[in-house]
Parts: structure tokens; C-alpha cells; sequence
């Protein structure tokens, strides 16, 4: 201790010495006890506390180098032996020994230095109040079997280790993953103030001590206002060192606890270690207003109550997480399932209940999926969403999780409110595709039990008990004042808990599945899409071609009868036959057409740019006699653009829809527009329209118009045609990757929409 | 201007029943005397052109009219064959077939066709392109010598 304090310069006096401040080894015990060291197998006393003159009317010194049995008697060194020859000498705790006359209890253990005997005040003595004592622990133990939830089992253990000890105030503290505090539960008497949610930083226990909790459970501190008694001699003769106390009950706390108890008005304390997977979880903490002494036995019963509830805990702690698991599972199951049903999984994750954000307890959630964010809750913005899913696409991570994120992305910070926690899962990290959880600054108003700064007295005389040094050093002393303190802890949000983040990973391992299988899916079926296509342009050719060789004998023969025999069948006779001859002729038609459009489909394109200005002046051109005979006048609001397409099939297109809006057209003042639409995003292509006032197509007719041979007025009107027109000019637009659509007001006029090249 | 012997037949290859009756009332409606000789298939018709087996006395023909699908083989396999013998090359061979697919008429001159003509779907059509064919490859055109007898 000594060489770590005594530098040349004083040292910075903050937390961290007090964190080093050595409380095993204090030299000293609580006064209302006597302690003695026993050397064996002799049992002569080898150091003695001062205070068994008080308490004994020996003085310390003139135990030491004598027999136990000045002090006990035979009976009572007798038990000692007894306890001490045990393969553990705590077994026979307390023992009932007789001291200067009076009833005390013995507690026994062994230490570094040699045996430890400890003399408490005995408890009463009736046996009803022992009976008792047991069939409350009974009780108190059946009830934190009973509990389901830890919010239950705190309090259990609060009230009835209140019940057992009747002390003013027991509270359940539980610690952070950084040894911060939090009060969870509180049993206490009205009168006195409630602590319960109160937090406490981690240096009011600090490390030392959380370390002799979590060997030594129980600590009782009988009157906070003590004067220690010093052990004599200081050294142990056999060790020669101070005597380690940490097992001992009587052992002398730290003067900065002390003067805390003081500072708070508390008169007595006692606490009881709670542990999880042999580490500290928590304690309960218990304050009384004035000095108490709480018997071996009672203290027995809390630290019993103290280790059934970590049993519990593990339990409940298990059972909790269980459910939460199952929670967070069935959250996941519903989630896949809307996407599975939805053919845009994006859709599905970021509408509807539960929301993506239920699954990892967040307040918000986001999906962005091909440079395009989708958000549902409380986000940051699609902007913000973008540049944080690029960061961590940059680091390549499959799973990310923080609950700070600004710490390791600065620009977070200005979100920091809706955003300090993320978790993240990456479904596609070379297209920088993830899945997106958010959480809010936790604006942990934390009231601290005091000023964590804890004030420096320079030059003041050592605590009493602590070794003298040297030269004099600051001492770190308690806090003076008990003000409520609010720390913002900020830019920090509630730590995620392992079971979030595996049902995230989870999310996004079936999803990155599903978008497999879409993908594959979408592959297979393209494929089969293109086969049967090519099975029909190939069936139909062929088809048309065979179906002309018999069709054009009936019109031969057709002809050779009409020729031959005309005089003998009669008028009516001769129609008839002209009918069969202009039947066959209409079929053959179809035929054509079918052909024409089986060679659609079949045909190499040939792409280069094509202005399509120069195109539709040709094909106006082809036209011109239509269109002077239609009178129609020919719109060309802007320049058409340069597309890269196939110009001679482009040219049919255009023939096809320039020719159909010439046609289907009854206004005394007939027009076509033949023009363009800006793309509405970059790099999407063009769309190309031809616009008419004609006649119009209603609604219910739209899908119809591009059925082949499907025509949609009597075959004399409007200058007939096969029907197969707008079935070509499909086939050819949609060779080219591209889409054709229609807009339309029966009465109005038409406007066809249409594609050259892939668009989104 | 040499008149070509008004003996020299027409072949037609040609297996359709129908069509054949439809050439030869066309002829009669057109009053062309001209002898029409028929094949149904590509093998007869090569026999015929060789004067082989039952036509070792055939009349060399002027002029043949060649379907292109017929039954044993492709047309343009026999207008290969024919093309391909020294001996039976000079003969006008014309592709006369309803196929306006552009591959068939290109294989088709690329395997020596002296032309290649559309039977049209209809009939006044018809009787127009047999009369033109008959009085341009037998008054118009000159035959090669070894085409006569």
C-alpha cells in the first residue's frame, strides 16, 4: 500500500485510488465483537482487538501469548477444537460459548494468519423465537421458488429478508455491465425515504470490494458511528503481515463507506451478495436509522434467502430470456411469412403488425434494399439511413450492433435522440442491401446518491486503523453533500440483448434465402418463358405456312369452278362461290399476319442508334398517301430522340400505331401527336408516344386491342385490317426489352406508350 | 431470233395433286399448247432428266417448274443435283413454290436456280405469272442448244 502512495509528487488524487484503498487487511475490527487470532494445534492467542478490555475486562495484550482458555474456559476451547479439527470449521457455527460470564456466540474460520475466532453478543435465547426464525425462512424461500418474473423475485427477496432482519430499509441493487448501480426493489417503514430507482455510479463500490463480496457474502456494519478497535498486535506473528480479514464478520469497513452511511443518516447497514454464474449480479443493500445488531442466526437466514434467490435467478433469468427468445422468434416467423406472400419483401417487412422493429424491441426500423431506403417507426432520414448502410458496407460486416453509435460513427451524432443504438444485419453486402434497427438516447436521468466527485481533504490525518505513511497524502474522502444528481448519459440508447440480435441474423439469413429462391425462380421461369416463346413463334410458322398450301387450292378450285361452270349455277350460285373465294382470300390474310408476326418473334435485332426523328419522316413518308387522304395533321411537338433500337422494326412499330390512329379517327379534325416523355429518374429510358383524337378505346377493352386477330370493330369499318397489328407491334417493342401501354377516352382519343430499350 | 421447238415439255415436280390440276387448267384456260410433263418427287424427277430406267425415252425438257417441298427430298437438294451434273446443268430450272422465306430464295440461287417464282394465293394472279412464265422462258429467252433435241 505504502510504496504505490509515497511519489515524489503527490498523485492525482481521483477514483482510481480509492478503487486501490486495501479493505481486507484493516487492521481493525467493528467494536461489538472481539476478535482473536489462534494459533494451532495450541489455540494460543497470537493477536488480539483492543476491545476485549471493554467487552471482557482483559486487556488485549495480556491475552496475547497466552492459552484461549484464560479466555473461554475448557468448555469452550474445547468446542473450538472441535470445530477446527472439521474439514470445514464453519460447520459448527455459532458455537455457544460463556465469556467473562456471559452468553456470546463463537464464530469460527480459518485466515492466512491461523485460526479466526470471533466473539458476537449471543441472540436471545428462546427457542420459540429460533422456531420461528425457520419457519419464516420456509416461507421466504417458498415464495422465491414461486416467483416467475426477476421484478417478482427482487421483491421477494427485499420483504422477507425486511421481515426477518426488521431493518428500516432492504433494497435489491443490481449492477450494469459496467458496475454501475441500480436499485431495483425496496421493502421499507413508511417513514423513512424511498431510494428506488435511484443509480449510483461504479466507484461507490469499487472493484476491491466487489471482489471480497463476491468471496465473502454477508457484511454487517452494527453501528455505522464505530470507533474501530485495532488489532494487537498489528503484524501477525506467523505471516508477519497484516491479518487478512476477508472472511471475517467483525472486519472494519472502509472509513469512506462509513463516512457515506454517516452522510446518508444511516445508523446501521448490513448486504448480502447476489450472484449469477459465480459472479456479483446485485446485493441487498439494508440501511436502519439507528445502530442494530442482527444476529449470526438472522444473518445466516439472509445469506440463505441471498443464495436461493441466485438459484432462482438463474431460472428466472432463464425462463425470462426463454420467453423473450420465443417472443422474438414468433416476431421473426410472422415477419418471413408477409414476405414470403408479398412479392416485394421490402413492402411486406416495413408495413403491417408486428412491424420489422418489434422483432429486436426497437422503436424503429429500416430496409434498404437497392440504393433505396424503406423506414417504419421512429428512423432517421432516408438520407442519413443511406449514408449509415454505405459506412457499414464499408466495414463488411454481416452483423453489426452498438448502443453508441456516434462513438464510432461521428456523423450519428446529429441523430443521436431517435438513433444512439443500432443494430444492423447485412442481406446483400456487395449491393449494400441491410436490414436497419434503431433505438433512442436512453436520457438515463440517473440520479446519482451524490456527488461522484468526491472532494479532496489535503493534508488531513489518515482514517483511524490505516497504516501511518510517511509523509502525509490526500486521502480520498466520501461526499459531502447528498444533493439528487442528474447525469444525462447521452448518446448512448438501452444495450441490445443477445436474443435481438439473433433474431435479427436470423431475419436476414431467410430473407437473403428468399431473395435466392425469387432469383432463381425468376431465372427458371424467364427460361421457360423464352423456350415456350420460341416453341410458339416456330409452331406458329410453320403453322401458317402449311395451312396456305390447301387454302390457296380452295381458292384455285373456287376459281376453276366459277370459271368452268359459272353459267350452270345461277346467279346465286356464282355469289356463293365468290364468297368461298373471298373467304379463303381473308384467311389468307390471317395467315400472312400470323407469319408476320411468328418472324417477329424470330428475327435477330439489329441495334444501332436511330434517330428517331429521321424515322417517323420515313415512315411519314410511306404513309403519305394515307395521311392526305385522312387529311389528318401530323404533330411533332419537340425532336424525337437518338434510342439505340432495331430501326426496321422500330419503323413497323411506328407504321403500325401512325396507321391505326389515321384510321380509327371520326373527328372532322384529326390529328396524331408523335412525341416523347422525359425518363423520370436518370438513365431509364425514353418513353415514345403517338397520340390521337380519334375514336377511342374504353377500358374494359384495353387488354383486348393487342389480342391477334382480335378486332374490335366490324371488319368494313374503319378500313378493316387483320387484327393482328397491334399484336406485331407488341412483340416487336417487347423484343427490344421495352413495354407498350395505352391510354385511352372512348370518344376522346387514344394515346400508345411505348419502350425501346430495358427500363427498371 | 432461233424459236425454240414448240416440243420441248415443261417439267413439273410437283406432288401436290391439286396444284398439278390447277397448272393444267390454268394451260388450257390460257390456250397454251405447250406438253407438260409431271414428277411427283425429286427422284423421278432426276430419273426423267437422266432418261433413266422407264424414261430412257424422254423428250429433254425446255423448262423445269421445281416445288420446293416435296415428299423424298428438299427441293433445293434436287436443284443441287441437277445443277451439279455437267450433263443436266443447262436445263432452266425455276423455283416455283409458295415459300417467300428470303433463306429458301437465297439457298436456292446459291445452289444454281435459274430463278425463283411465288405461286400466288390468288387465281387471276396465277393465271397471269404461268402465262408470263411460259412465254418468257420459250418465246423470250433463248435456250441453250443442248436443251433441244
Amino acid at each position: 500500500m505504502a510504496p504505490e502512495l509515497a511519489e515524489a509528487a503527490p498523485p492525482t488524487v481521483d477514483l482510481a485510488n480509492c478503487a486501490r484503498e486495501p479493505i481486507h487487511i484493516p487492521g481493525a475490527v467493528q467494536p461489538h465483537g472481539a476478535l482473536l487470532v489462534l494459533g494451532e494445534p495450541g489455540l494460543e492467542v497470537m493477536q488480539a482487538s483492543e476491545n476485549t478490555a471493554a467487552l471482557f475486562g482483559v486487556a488485549a495484550g495480556d491475552l496475547v501469548g497466552g492459552p484461549v482458555a484464560a479466555l473461554l474456559g475448557d468448555d469452550g476451547t474445547g468446542q473450538v477444537r472441535e470445530a477446527l479439527a472439521r474439514a470445514d470449521p464453519t460447520a459448527s457455527n455459532p458455537l455457544r460459548l460463556t465469556v467473562a460470564g456471559s452468553g456470546w456466540d463463537g464464530i469460527v474460520s480459518r485466515t492466512d494468519g491461523g485460526a479466526l475466532l470471533e466473539l458476537e453478543p449471543a441472540a436471545e435465547g428462546d427457542p420459540r423465537s429460533v422456531a420461528a426464525l425457520y419457519a419464516r425462512v420456509r416461507g421466504a424461500l417458498a415464495r422465491l421458488q414461486g416467483a416467475r418474473t426477476l421484478a417478482e423475485l427482487c421483491e421477494a427477496v427485499a420483504e422477507e429478508t425486511r421481515a426477518i432482519t426488521g431493518l428500516d430499509r432492504v433494497m435489491v441493487y443490481r449492477f450494469d455491465a459496467e458496475w454501475n448501480g441500480e436499485v431495483v426493489a425496496e421493502a421499507r417503514t413508511p417513514e423513512i425515504d424511498s431510494f428506488l430507482g435511484l443509480h449510483f455510479p461504479a466507484s461507490d463500490i469499487p472493484a476491491q470490494a466487489r471482489e471480497l463480496y463476491r468471496r465473502n457474502w454477508l457484511r454487517l456494519i452494527a453501528d455505522a458511528g464505530y470507533t474501530p478497535s485495532p488489532i494487537v498486535p498489528a503484524m501477525n506473528p506467523g505471516t508477519g503481515a497484516p491479518l487478512d480479514l476477508s472472511a471475517s464478520t467483525l472486519r472494519s469497513v472502509s472509513p469512506v463507506h462509513l463516512e457515506y452511511l454517516r452522510n446518508m443518516g444511516v445508523g446501521a447497514s448490513m448486504s448480502v451478495s447476489l450472484l449469477r454464474g459465480g459472479e456479483l449480479w446485485g446485493l441487498v443493500a439494508c440501511h436502519h436509522a439507528s445502530p442494530r445488531y442482527v444476529s449470526y442466526e438472522a444473518r445466516t437466514a439472509c445469506e440463505f434467502l441471498g443464495q436461493a434467490f441466485s438459484v432462482q435467478l438463474g431460472a428466472v433469468g432463464e425462463g425470462e430470456d426463454r420467453a423473450y427468445d420465443l417472443h422474438v422468434a414468433s416476431v421473426g416467423a410472422l415477419l418471413l411469412d408477409r414476405a414470403a406472400a408479398d412479392e416485394d419483401w421490402v413492402r411486406a417487412l416495413t408495413r403491417g403488425t408486428p412491424s420489422l422493429a418489434d422483432l429486436a424491441g426497437a422503436r424503429g426500423a429500416a430496409v434498404v434494399s437497392g440504393g433505396e431506403c424503406s423506414s417504419v417507426g421512429e428512423t432517421p432520414s432516408g438520407p442519413q439511413i443511406l449514408a449509415l448502410a454505405a459506412w457499414l458496407a464499408e466495414r463488411d460486416a454481416e452483423v453489426f450492433h452498438t448502443e453508441h453509435l456516434a462513438r464510432e460513427f461521428p456523423p450519428a451524432a446529429e441523430y443521436a435522440a431517435v438513433a444512439s443504438g443500432v443494430l444492423a444485419t447485412a442481406v446483400s453486402r456487395r449491393r449494400g442491401d441491410y436490414l436497419l434497427w434503431f433505438r433512442p438516447e436512453v436520457v438515463r436521468t440517473v440520479e446519482w446518491a451524490g456527488n461522484p466527485e468526491k472532494a479532496v481533504r489535503e493534508g488531513g490525518a489518515p482514517p483511524a486503523g490505516a497504516e501511518e505513511h510517511a509523509a502525509p497524502v490526500p486521502t480520498l474522502h466520501p461526499r459531502r453533500s447528498f444533493e439528487a444528481w442528474s447525469q444525462t448519459v447521452s448518446g448512448r440508447s438501452v444495450p441490445w440483448k443477445a436474443s435481438e440480435i439473433r433474431g435479427a441474423a436470423e431475419l436476414r439469413g431467410r430473407i437473403v434465402e428468399l431473395v435466392l429462391r425469387r432469383a432463381d425462380e425468376l431465372a427458371r421461369l424467364n427460361a421457360e418463358l423464352a423456350r415456350s416463346n420460341d416453341e410458339l413463334d416456330a409452331f406458329a410458322y410453320i403453322v401458317s405456312h402449311d395451312l396456305k398450301e390447301p387454302l390457296r387450292g380452295i381458292g384455285t378450285f373456287s376459281r376453276m369452278l366459277l370459271d368452268d361452270h359459272g353459267e350452270h349455277l345461277g346467279t346465286e350460285g356464282r355469289d356463293e362461290v365468290d364468297t368461298l373465294i373471298r373467304l379463303s382470300a381473308r384467311m389468307n390474310g390471317m395467315l400472312d399476319s400470323l407469319l408476320l408476326y411468328s418472324r417477329a418473334g424470330k428475327l435477330e435485332l439489329r441495334l444501332v442508334e436511330t434517330d428517331l426523328g429521321e424515322l417517323v419522316g420515313e415512315v411519314l413518308d410511306t404513309l403519305r398517301t394515307r395521311v392526305e387522304r385522312s387529311r389528318a395533321e401530323v404533330r411533332i411537338p419537340r425532336p424525337l430522340p437518338t434510342v439505340w433500337c432495331d430501326p426496321v422494326r422500330a419503323g413497323s412499330v411506328y407504321q403500325n400505331l401512325i396507321a391505326n390512329a389515321l384510321k380509327y379517327n371520326d373527328k372532322p379534325d384529326p390529328w396524331v401527336e408523335i412525341g416523347w416523355l422525359d425518363p423520370e429518374r436518370a438513365g431509364e429510358p425514353a418513353t415514345l408516344y403517338v397520340r390521337d383524337n380519334g375514336i377511342g378505346i374504353a377500358r374494359r377493352q384495353w387488354d383486348a386491342v393487342f389480342r391477334i386477330f382480335k378486332r374490335l370493330h366490324g371488319r368494313d369499318k374503319f378500313g378493316g385490317g387483320s387484327g393482328a397489328g397491334l399484336t406485331i407491334a407488341r412483340k416487336l417493342v417487347e423484343r427490344h426489352g421495352g413495354r407498350i401501354w395505352l391510354e385511352s377516352e372512348s370518344g376522346r382519343g387514344t394515346t400508345f406508350y411505348f419502350t425501346l430499350e430495358p427500363g427498371a | 431470233m432461233l424459236t425454240p421447238p414448240s416440243g420441248a415439255p415443261i417439267l413439273v415436280v410437283e406432288d401436290s395433286d391439286e396444284d398439278f390440276q390447277a397448272l393444267t387448267w390454268a394451260m388450257r384456260k390460257l390456250k397454251l399448247t405447250r406438253q407438260v410433263v409431271r414428277c411427283s418427287d425429286g427422284a423421278e424427277a432426276i430419273d426423267y432428266l437422266r432418261r433413266a430406267g422407264p424414261y430412257s425415252g424422254a423428250a429433254q425438257p425446255g423448262l423445269v417448274l421445281l416445288d420446293l417441298n416435296l415428299l423424298s427430298m428438299d427441293g433445293c437438294e434436287i436443284l443441287a443435283e441437277i445443277k451439279g451434273d455437267p450433263a443436266l446443268a443447262l436445263t432452266p430450272v425455276v423455283v416455283w413454290t409458295t415459300s417467300a422465306n428470303p433463306a429458301d430464295v437465297e439457298r436456292c440461287y446459291r445452289s444454281g436456280a435459274n430463278s425463283y417464282v411465288l405461286k400466288p394465293m390468288d387465281t387471276d394472279e396465277f393465271l397471269h405469272e404461268v402465262n408470263m412464265l411460259t412465254r418468257y422462258w420459250f418465246d423470250v429467252v433463248m435456250l441453250p442448244s443442248s436443251a433441244s433435241e
